[in-house]
């Protein structure tokens, strides 16, 4: 894990663009994703949304797929089990375990299918957000919407904290690694131990240090943004209530359908 | 056990937000207080939730070749206790859901009332009666974190069987289904992070023994035994 979503982000072309146009698009998506009852609709979404990434924000198209990948395992084991004993009436087809009877009806295999669909509509809005918006500029919005300042403040200093523990803990691999430190199951447990513990007590005195820090540049319990505007452009616009009224005609006419 | 963007239906994300919401703002309130009080703590929470997401971004060693991940929050509950732990992880699992795409937003309430709120707490209250109890605080630990892990693992079963009830047997036949699925990685894996947790308490007792004063998980009483088993 040497490179998280956020780094991408930061090197997006859809970085100058508006937040909230960003949070719009992202919200109206998960949320339409979410409250729809066919398949279709967060079906269109990943893929309007998919595209855009790849197409707006100049991610690799086999890069993203990876990275849909990655939710699948836990998505398909309960996909699955949804099928299986989800609906009832006419069995599609049914295999014998011992002795038991188990049997994927149609109700249990469209439910399957939409929750499927269902989050890889949620993912793929996700993925727009935290592949074009780095941290730093929803911090901004996080303080628009009035949470809590020592909240905030907690949030930021995490963030600025997770790449430096994340490079500290990498190193500290990397070098076991080379020493034979991840050749079983033994070692790799010990090596991880040492990491865990080392990033503990060398994160504390982080802590520690930081705080005299900022003290001597007379922090007190606020750290001032620079909230940048950036107009909305037309195009932009234009494309966006576009999305909006192919996703909301979707939903109207597919209300009820199934795949199955 | 994160559960991703977009699995919840509708009525069942946002109960989970409204049971989470009144949590974190009891939280946010203790963590105001405790700033307001001692401000050096901004920066120590902030890196102790840092450490946290890290800690669960490495992966663990494991036998049956699938990924995992520990979750660190027992440790957090049984250092920070249970009401700033579930602030902390209310961050945490948003970094996690933007930059390691596990979890999501809608479901942010269901996985920071399983995984931050729910698991904690127990482990917290096991430890504290534990340690009480006079138990040996290595087990102590390993224990309350593998609590951690099996609570919040059971019950994220539960959120997904409330969402998705079978017809025959309702809830209860799908929380089993669930339950017994997940049991095969979730199981095991918080044996692992357990024994970890463990491990890593005892170099911090022996390395830097007065952070665990100061965050009163053990006393110095308690720390001097420790160290005289030790030798």
């Amino acid at each position: 894990m040497t490179h998280i979503l956020d780094d991408y982000a930061v090197l997006s072309p859809l970085r100058y663009k508006n937040n909230w146009l960003k949070l719009a698009i992202v919200t109206f998506g998960i949320l339409t994703g979410v409250s729809s009852s066919s398949p279709c609709v967060p079906f269109v979404i990943a893929l309007c949304m998919g595209f855009a990434t790849v197409r707006f924000g100049k991610i690799s198209a086999g890069f993203y797929l990876r990275l849909l990948a990655a939710p699948a395992g836990f998505v398909l084991v309960s996909a699955v089990i949804i099928a299986f004993f989800f609906g009832e009436g006419a069995k599609l087809f049914s295999l014998g375990v011992w002795g038991l009877t188990l049997g994927v009806s149609e109700a249990g295999l469209n439910m399957a299918l939409l929750v499927l669909a269902r989050t890889l509509g949620g993912m793929s809005c996700l993925f727009f957000l935290s592949l074009t918006t780095p941290m730093i500029e929803l911090f901004s919005v996080l303080k628009a919407t009035g949470f809590p300042d020592s909240f905030i403040e907690i949030a930021m200093m995490m963030y600025r904290y997770i790449f430096v523990f994340l490079e500290v803990a990498m190193g500290v691999k990397y070098a076991q690694t080379v020493r034979l430190g991840y050749r079983d199951f033994r070692t790799s447990f010990r090596s991880m131990v040492m990491l865990g513990s080392n990033l503990f007590i060398r994160s504390w005195e982080q802590g520690e240090k930081l705080y005299v820090s900022m003290n001597a540049r007379c922090y007190d319990g606020k750290l001032i943004l620079l909230d940048e505007k950036r107009p909305v452009k037309l195009p932009e616009v234009v494309l966006t209530i576009a999305y909006f009224a192919l996703v909301v005609t979707v939903y109207y006419f597919s209300r009820g359908m199934f795949i199955v | 056990m994160h559960i991703f963007e977009g699995f919840l239906p509708s009525p069942w994300w946002q109960i989970w937000f409204v049971i989470s919401i009144p949590v974190i703002m009891y939280g946010m309130y203790q963590l105001n207080r405790l700033v307001s009080k001692k401000r050096e703590i901004v920066p120590l929470l902030a890196v102790a939730g840092a450490f946290i997401f890290v800690l669960s971004s490495l992966k663990l060693p494991s036998v049956t070749g699938s990924s995992s991940h520990p979750t660190g929050t027992g440790m957090a509950a049984i250092l920070f206790g249970p009401a700033i732990t579930s602030v902390l992880s209310v961050i945490v699992l948003l970094y996690q859901a933007l930059f390691l795409a596990h979890g999501g937003l809608t479901t942010l309430g269901a996985n920071v009332a399983s995984m931050g709120i729910i698991g904690p707490f127990v482990a917290f209250i096991f430890y504290k009666a534990a340690s009480k109890a006079g138990m040996n605080f290595y087990l102590n630990v390993f224990l309350a974190t593998a609590i951690a892990d099996w609570v919040t693992y059971v019950v994220t079963s539960l959120q997904l069987a409330l969402a998705f009830p079978a017809p025959e047997g309702g809830v209860m036949a799908s929380f089993v289904a669930f339950g017994t699925v997940f049991a095969t990685t979730q199981v095991p894996l918080a044996m692992m992070e357990g024994a970890l947790t463990a491990l890593i308490m005892k170099y911090v007792v022996q390395i830097k023994s007065d952070v665990l004063v100061d965050l009163n998980v053990l006393t110095s009483s308690a720390v001097t035994k420790l160290k005289e088993t030790m030798q």
